[in-house]
């Protein structure tokens, strides 16, 4: 709270590690709010993004919550609007498109019935179908503002079918006046999306990213291409109907065409003061200095452009036709495209602009149709924009099956600041926050920032409710690791397996294991079957494997929980990286026991790995291996963190590796964690760890009641009122 | 001789017991044996007194089958004639083992719920001790009426006991044993094979399909363990495997599994990413889906043996809660019938908000404790709402009532002038006094009210345990009547003989024991009573049947 409120004060970023389950949410919401309310001017929205629909939910009830103490304590029930924000999948109520299960579905279908033109259709033909709850919000939703209150998803969906209006667009339009916004930070930090969302937020906002360990990833993700031949012939045919559709409305509504040619002579004149009056929320893939700039003539017909399209597209098929790998720098790449076809950088930029253009004059119905040459056009407009932060590798084909072509041109972004950078410039206060963020500095260095505090908090425990192990040997002494060298050794599976084996048998209900990849969890459980181990670990408890399903996967967390439940107990064997690493939580019974295969290392060998790893060594002097290790421990941070939600919680994490021993590693681990990591608990074979975790179930299995815990680690409120607490609190915030 | 009434399954001769040359004959409810030349068993054991076979191993000189039953006991046949002794043997071993399940179950059922119901019942208990163990009736006698009784009117509360699962291990402890010449031998048990059909219905579908029509039971199970079905790991070649359709079928279960999702929005990983990256944005380049063709076979088997877990833990799952299911069912039902809000499809199940709660609330942060009480889980709740009303209004006294009525008799006492002229003399008032005080003549009625603290209290409950053994006696005594039926009849006779019986071991004795013990007052008079209207009506109906007869 003390590290919060000096970065609000200071009005800069922040970057605060919390163990799970301590109140991180509540603390920052509630600080914040309290905030709001005393400075009403100075912070006038708060931004509050987090990674999965239910956690997005969780932290509107948690907010719900707040809200209502709020209201019995002051008497008053303040004028608050909060609201979350989610894809049409989940906030979709027409009958018809809501049916639809992918969102990339619902998506197109919404659009094609409330795209503008669609419904000027409809003016001249009232059989054209429409969405009744968008016309419904569109003729009245905008007159009036939301009432104040706390809107979750289903709360939306409610009140949208109450009014008979689109809760979608409802709360699209909300977010620009709600006081507290929950969505998932792909609105913010994915260009295409927070173009379209996210652009008029108020500057004054205050911005959380939750669960932000992979933030990195999330921005590059997002400013990153893949091109496969595939594509390019989908985009060849979104070309061609292009060509036909221009043809036709030239023979009908030529007046169309000349209106839009107009109106790029005058440029982006309009989206240029709008940025400079500081109103939009600056879009990375369209750059400042084209905004100034008149679309190029060269590309201003609609015929010239499809021309300059397909001379464009002919160049990369040209390109993937290698046979062997390339790679190289985006100026390499503009060069080589002058060269051969004589395409300049300058309409290359205005690529993306420019076709955006044209769809909306050619009245395409269904976007997501136009994907491909969506894509291309991004990727023109991308290489042409930045010389730096990017790199360009075709492969010919995949590494596993070097005789099957399959050419694929990698536009990968190696910079995540590019794609945070207008986020971090845009608003006051950005605070990035998650149970596992070690080693701190990292982060601002890799996102091109600079905090004003940095902060890992631990958990004051009324007992000590997690139990870190790094089992570094076999009950015959083999070393235990999953290093390439000895990743196909019998003795060190065998031994893996006899760890698991020996945990089923003591540890209550749930235990979940992670392997570093799918590959090695395959070979794993493959000579586990053989060696007949799974059998004798059936004996014990059920079995459940993760699989690169999506909906399997489901499945089997579902039963695994259920057999938790029941008391059977289960082993889930899942994948650092996964799903379900990253977004399920195993609290109390469901996870008494997290046990972590091998350090999850990426994979190493990949091109655009390595392309990173030399470009954060060039522009930011981090070392290889020191983003490696770093990337390592907090995918086994996050993985052995599924288990403790909260300090009633308890549960073994066994790191069942020898290098977790060494220092360099054990150091990037959360605080929270490290320690509890005693000497103690180093390089143990498997039997001292059976030992000591039998001990450490015992202890805990013993009824934990609200009086051990009073004083400790939960305070009445005279307690948390009294001179001698106050002074304790202060003392721990000091060293903090 | 009995077994000509009875069906003979199968006759065995020369199998010698203690020596003694005779005959085995298998029957549908009893093995018996009979030496030589005589036309009596010696041996005769019910099936359902049986609790096993055991069988001499294979290499010994002696064949040999040992039944042990239920007591303890055990019976030994030795199989003498030369030539045929193994065959014989194994005719009987497998005759057995298809008979004794059979019984078993039945048997022991009935055993389980005897003594289920004994110490769960002491009074009962103590009445069986009382009838059965003293030998006054029989205990078939006993149990008659009652398991008759329990079967019939109430099992439900009773035999809803839990359902054992099973062990997610059942496949690993069918260990093959190398029998020397390369081959494998499995050891199934009806246990094993029980789990196999619960977990696996496709199994138990082809098993009553084949067997025994196309196959044997051996050659099913040999196929069985031979078939990719059981190895997984293998892949699929022969296409006359009867299991390939069973395969087909789990597939097509896990894929209903799969598209039927997860009810807990927590754990769907459908939907919990929000927005999803377009195709060909990202670093990730998903697998292209033709690369399944190029898998090798290794990567494929694997695969193969992951989802194999899968869906034997899920079935293994299934199984154990199948019986569960049904009476969830109800219940969601009843309570959508009860006027709890039907949720419209429109909505997604309250499931989700309960789930999101519990994950953000901790228990340690309540501010109350409060108790965990049980939920009323009503069948019906309007039967609760407008229950059976008494007919009649009460009559209720309002407070309004009691003020006015304290209000008077105060008003009284205050007003209260005591009027000495006309008061009883001093010496009626104490006789008064010492009849209403204990021991006098107007507290004769409390004496008898003090009874329990008069009598001691192992008298009291020899006294109680023999009103409840009369009690019981008397039911089935007057059960008999009208006596309608020769059985009836044969029963009011034995049951009168019982009575007797009763009144001269238990009651008789009793009374002798009171009378030494000088406890004047007599406390089986009542008992006797109700015996001597039982005998009375007993002989009334003994001469009218007489002067029916006559």
């Amino acid at each position: 709270m003390l590290e919060l409120k000096r970065t609000l004060d200071a009005k800069g970023h922040g970057v605060l590690e919390m163990p799970s389950g301590t109140g991180k949410t509540i603390s920052l919401l509630s600080l914040i709010v309290a905030y709001q309310r005393a400075f009403p001017l100075d912070v006038t929205k708060l931004i509050y993004c987090s990674r999965t629909v239910p956690e997005i939910e969780k932290v509107v009830e948690e907010l719900r919550k707040l809200m209502e103490f709020y209201a019995k304590e002051t008497g008053e029930v303040n004028n608050f609007l909060a609201l979350a924000l989610s894809s049409r999948k989940n906030l979709c109520i027409h009958p018809e498109v809501s049916a639809l299960r992918f969102g990339k579905e619902v998506d197109g279908k919404c659009h094609s019935l409330t795209a503008s033109y669609i419904r000027a259709q409809r003016h001249s033909n009232p059989d054209q179908p429409v969405c009744r709850f968008y016309e419904e919000f569109d003729s009245v939703g905008r007159q009036v503002p939301l009432p104040a209150g706390i809107y979750n998803l289903d709360d939306l969906k409610d009140f949208g079918r109450r009014k008979g209006w689109c809760p979608y667009y409802l709360a699209r339009y909300s977010i620009l006046h709600a006081n507290i916004v929950v969505y998932s930070y792909h609105y913010l930090l994915d260009p295409k999306i927070a173009d379209l969302v996210s652009k008029e937020l108020a500057k004054k906002s205050v911005v959380v990213f939750d669960e932000a360990h992979n933030i990195d990833n999330v921005c590059i993700d997002s400013m990153s291409v893949n091109i496969t031949r595939r594509t390019l012939d989908r985009c060849q045919n979104n070309v061609d109907t292009l060509q036909h559709t221009i043809q036709r409305i030239k023979d009908t509504d030529a007046a169309k065409l000349r209106e839009e040619y107009r109106r790029l002579v005058e440029g982006l004149k309009e989206a240029n003061v709008a940025r400079e009056t500081d109103v939009y929320l600056a879009n990375p893939v369209l750059p400042d200095e084209i905004l100034q700039e008149a679309v190029p003539g060269s590309i201003r017909t609609a015929e010239h452009f499809l021309g300059f399209l397909r001379r464009f597209l002919e160049y990369l098929k040209s390109r993937l036709r290698v046979q062997h790998v390339v790679q190289e720098s985006a100026p390499q790449f503009l060069k080589d495209i002058f060269e051969k076809v004589c395409i300049d950088r300058k309409p290359l930029r205005f690529c993306a602009e420019r076709l955006q253009s044209l769809l909306r004059t050619l009245e395409i119905a269904d976007i997501a149709d136009f994907s491909a040459v969506t894509l291309i056009s991004n990727f023109a407009t991308l290489v042409s924009t930045y010389s730096l932060g990017f790199t360009i590798i075709i492969e010919p084909f995949d590494d596993r099956t070097p005789t099957i072509a399959n050419p694929v041109l990698h536009f990968s972004c190696m910079d995540p600041s590019i794609a945070i950078k207008p986020v971090f410039q845009r608003f006051q206060s950005v605070v990035i926050t998650s149970g596992t963020l070690s080693p701190l500095d990292i982060y601002p260095k890799i996102l091109d920032f600079r905090p004003v505090t940095m902060a890992s908090f631990t958990m004051t425990l009324a007992r000590t409710c997690l139990c870190p192990l790094i089992v570094g040997r076999g009950n015959d002494q083999v070393a235990l690791s999953s290093k390439f060298e000895t990743r196909e050794d019998f003795a060190v599976i065998r031994n893996y397996g006899n760890l698991l084996l020996e945990m089923s048998a003591i540890v209550p209900d749930g235990i979940v294991a992670f392997f570093t990849s799918y590959v090695y969890m395959e070979n794993i459980v493959a000579s586990w079957y053989e060696q007949g181990i799974l059998e004798n670990i059936q004996r014990n408890k059920l079995i459940f494997i993760e699989t690169p399903d999506a909906a399997e996967t489901s499945m089997a967390l579902e039963k695994y929980q259920e057999a938790c439940e029941n008391g059977r107990g289960a082993i889930l064997l899942s994948v650092a990286r996964g799903k379900v690493s990253e977004g399920i939580d195993f609290v109390h019974h469901f996870g008494r026991a997290v046990i972590m295969f091998g350090v999850p290392y990426v994979y190493t060998q990949s091109r655009i790995l390595k392309a990173r790893l030399e470009y954060l060594r060039d522009q930011f002097q981090i070392r290889e291996n020191d983003f490696l290790t770093f990337d390592a421990m907090r995918h086994a941070a996050q993985c052995v963190g599924r288990a403790i939600r909260g300090k009633t919680d308890y549960g073994l994490m066994i790191f069942a590796d020898k290098r977790y021993a060494r220092a360099d590693k054990r150091g990037k681990l959360p605080r929270w964690i490290q320690e509890h990591i005693n000497d103690g608990s180093l390089n143990l074979t498997v039997d001292e760890t059976v030992q000591l975790s039998k001990h450490f179930l015992r202890q805990m299995a013993q009824p934990f009641r609200q009086e051990d815990q009073l004083g400790l680690s939960l305070l009445t409120l005279e307690q948390l009122q009294s001179e001698e607490m106050l002074k304790r609190i202060t003392q721990i915030a000091h060293q903090a | 001789m009995a077994s000509l009434s009875e069906e003979v399954l199968l006759v065995v001769k020369k199998v010698r017991q203690r020596k003694q040359d005779g005959t085995l004959y298998l029957m549908a409810e009893r093995i018996a044996w009979g030496p030589e030349g005589k036309d009596r068993f010696t041996v005769s054991h019910l099936y359902s007194d049986i609790r096993c076979q055991k069988i001499s191993p294979d290499g010994k000189a002696k064949v040999q089958l040992q039944l042990v039953l239920h007591t303890g006991e055990s019976t030994t046949f030795h199989f003498a004639n030369e030539s045929t002794a193994l065959k014989d043997r194994e005719a009987a071993k497998e005759l057995l083992q298809q008979l004794l399940p059979k019984f078993k179950k039945k048997a022991n059922k009935e055993l389980e719920e005897k003594n289920r119901m004994l110490q769960e019942d002491p009074v009962l208990f103590q009445l069986y001790k009382d009838l059965v163990v003293s030998q006054v009736i029989s205990a078939e006698e006993f149990w008659a009426n009652r398991l008759g009784g329990l079967n019939n009117a109430e099992p439900a509360p009773y035999t809803n006991k839990q359902e054992v699962g099973i062990s997610g291990a059942f496949l690993a402890d069918i260990r093959p044993q190398t029998d020397g010449c390369n081959g494998l031998r499995y050891n199934l048990t009806t246990d094993i094979i029980e789990s196999i059909f619960r977990t696996y219905p496709a199994v138990k579908q082809k098993y009553s399909e084949n067997v025994p029509h196309n196959l044997t039971e051996k050659e099913f199970w040999t196929r069985f363990f031979q078939s990719h079905y059981f190895h997984r790991d293998r892949i699929n070649t022969g296409t006359q495997d009867i299991f390939s359709e069973c395969a087909k079928q789990d597939e097509k279960g896990l894929k209903s599994l799969v598209n039927k999702g997860v009810k807990n929005p927590l754990v769907d990983l459908l939907s919990l990413e929000d927005k999803t990256l377009d195709e060909g944005y990202g670093i990730k380049q998903a697998l292209p889906s033709t690369s399944n063709s190029n898998k090798t076979v290794k990567e494929s088997s694997n695969a193969a043996i992951i989802k194999r877990f899968n869906h034997h833990s899920a079935m293994v799952l299934a199984a154990g809660a199948r019986k569960n299911e049904v009476p969830a069912d109800q219940a969601s039902e009843t309570s959508s019938t009860d006027g709890n809000s039907r949720d419209s499809d429109f909505f997604q199940p309250p499931v989700k908000k309960v789930k999101l709660q519990e994950a953000i609330e901790y228990e340690d942060l309540q501010r109350e404790n409060r108790q965990k009480t049980v939920a009323l889980n009503l069948k019906k709740s309007d039967r609760y709402a407008h229950g059976p009303v008494p007919l009649q209004s009460q009559k209720y006294t309002t407070s309004q009532d009691i003020i006015n009525a304290v209000n008077c008799i105060r008003h009284e006492m205050a007003n209260y002038k005591p009027n000495l002229t006309q008061v009883m003399s001093s010496t009626a008032a104490s006789s008064a006094v010492a009849a209403l005080s204990p021991g006098g003549v107007l507290m004769q009625g409390g004496a008898q009210q003090a009874i329990n603290q008069m009598v001691p209290s192992d008298i009291q409950g020899e006294l109680k345990h023999l009103y409840v053994a009369a009690g019981e006696l008397l039911r089935h005594f007057w059960s008999c009547f009208p006596v309608n039926t020769s059985f009836l009849e044969e029963k009011v006779i034995k049951m009168k003989s019982n009575l007797e019986r009763f009144q001269m071991t238990k009651l008789s004795p009793f009374k002798e024991k009171l009378q030494r013990q000088y406890l004047g007052t007599n406390l089986t008079g009542h008992l006797e009573e109700m015996l001597q209207t039982a005998y009375s009506k007993f002989h009334i109906w003994q001469t009218r049947r007489m002067m029916r007869k006559t």
